[in-house]
């Protein structure tokens, strides 16, 4: 098989993947859009690889896999990065989230007790 | 008028010594509201501070110290109390001092008042392991370079807040080792602080959220943290 062909086929069956699990609703547009970019990305330049060598080229690379290497070390990065951020968010989200179930359930004792309701 | 008081009592796994340390608040300070958030505790910690007809908040998991102490001043800060205290659910400190601990802070002369240890010198109260009194001069060097604040006893979590910084920490309050850092953020806020001596006991029963090993981390993790400080803004 051809380097090409081989190429072609799998950035294809990342991007069929990550439609996939798009339309399964697995993975909201919001997570999904770097993988489809990127994939979409792959795919473009299995089936162009003289834009590859071209981009590769100019900006100072000699060898076009050395360049792809390079951007998916970038991207791999980048996408560990974002996901630290969105667990971050994650995080401060449920701790506010059990702050003010445990304030509720402050005030209901406090009702409770005071006899305002019964339990 | 007479000021609205809450002591926070965060309490992990203190069923063993939390009713006695609540009944010991209810005959010394009967004129304060109490609150035991409970951070999580797999015991009977929470059964055990009802008895003593003490309000629980139950957090629905572990958030460390600093979400536990958060959500106590969160609820001083929307039900609008006064004076918040914080007092450890193990029973290291002592009831009987929180009157001198918020007496700074009635008389309109302190926004935080933080009981020291190290200010009395009693060789008879309880001090700590060298490791930890090691890392406790670090953090008074640290704050002293930074703000020129020097306290005796920046870790000491036995503290009384004022109304204004209720609100400061309800909005913002450390995650874990919360004690040093957030003296750097009262400082920033323009807040006045200083301490007052208090002896603390041996706990009772349970074990010190601080490990021995965990002292280097702690370290590095809160002078981190205090230098990030440096660069918030003022106001």
């Amino acid at each position: 098989m051809q380097p090409k062909t081989f190429a072609i086929i799998l950035t294809g069956t990342i991007l069929l993947f990550v439609l996939n699990l798009i339309r399964r609703e697995k993975m909201s547009f919001k997570y999904a859009v770097t993988w489809l970019v990127s994939s979409l990305l792959a795919l473009l330049f299995s089936i162009k690889e003289v834009w590859l060598q071209a981009i590769s080229k100019g900006v100072g690379f000699t060898l076009p896999s050395n360049f792809v290497f390079f951007l998916l070390l970038i991207f791999v990065l980048l996408f560990s990065l974002l996901l630290t951020l969105y667990i971050n968010e994650q995080n401060n989200r449920t701790e506010n989230l059990a702050q003010t179930i445990a304030k509720l359930d402050f005030r209901l004792k406090k009702l409770e007790k005071d006899g305002e309701i019964k339990s | 008028m007479n000021p609205k008081i809450l002591l926070i009592i965060p309490a992990l796994n203190e069923a063993g010594s939390i009713g006695r340390l609540l009944e010991e608040i209810k005959t010394t300070f009967p004129q304060a509201d109490r609150v035991v958030i409970n951070d999580g505790s797999s015991d009977l910690t929470a059964e055990e501070a009802l008895k003593t007809g003490t309000c629980v908040a139950n957090l629905p998991f572990n958030l460390g110290i600093g979400g536990a102490v958060q959500t106590g001043y969160q609820i001083a800060h929307e039900q609008g109390y006064d004076i918040a205290v914080q007092v450890d659910g193990d029973g290291q400190h002592d009831p009987k001092l929180i009157l001198s601990l918020i007496t700074p802070i009635l008389e309109d002369k302190l926004d935080l008042c933080i009981g020291s240890r190290f200010l009395d010198h009693d060789a008879s109260s309880f001090r700590s392991t060298a490791a930890r009194r090691f890392g406790i001069r670090f953090f008074c060097h640290l704050l002293k370079l930074l703000t020129g604040l020097y306290l005796t006893d920046p870790t000491s979590g036995f503290r009384a807040t004022g109304k204004k910084l209720n609100g400061i920490f309800a909005a913002y309050y450390p995650v874990d080792f919360p004690e040093p850092e957030a003296i750097k953020i009262a400082k920033r806020r323009g807040m006045r602080i200083g301490e007052v001596p208090v002896q603390m006991r041996e706990r009772r029963s349970g074990r010190s959220s601080i490990r021995p090993l965990a002292t280097l981390y702690y370290m590095i993790k809160v002078t981190f943290a205090i230098l990030i400080d440096l660069l918030k803004k003022k106001s």
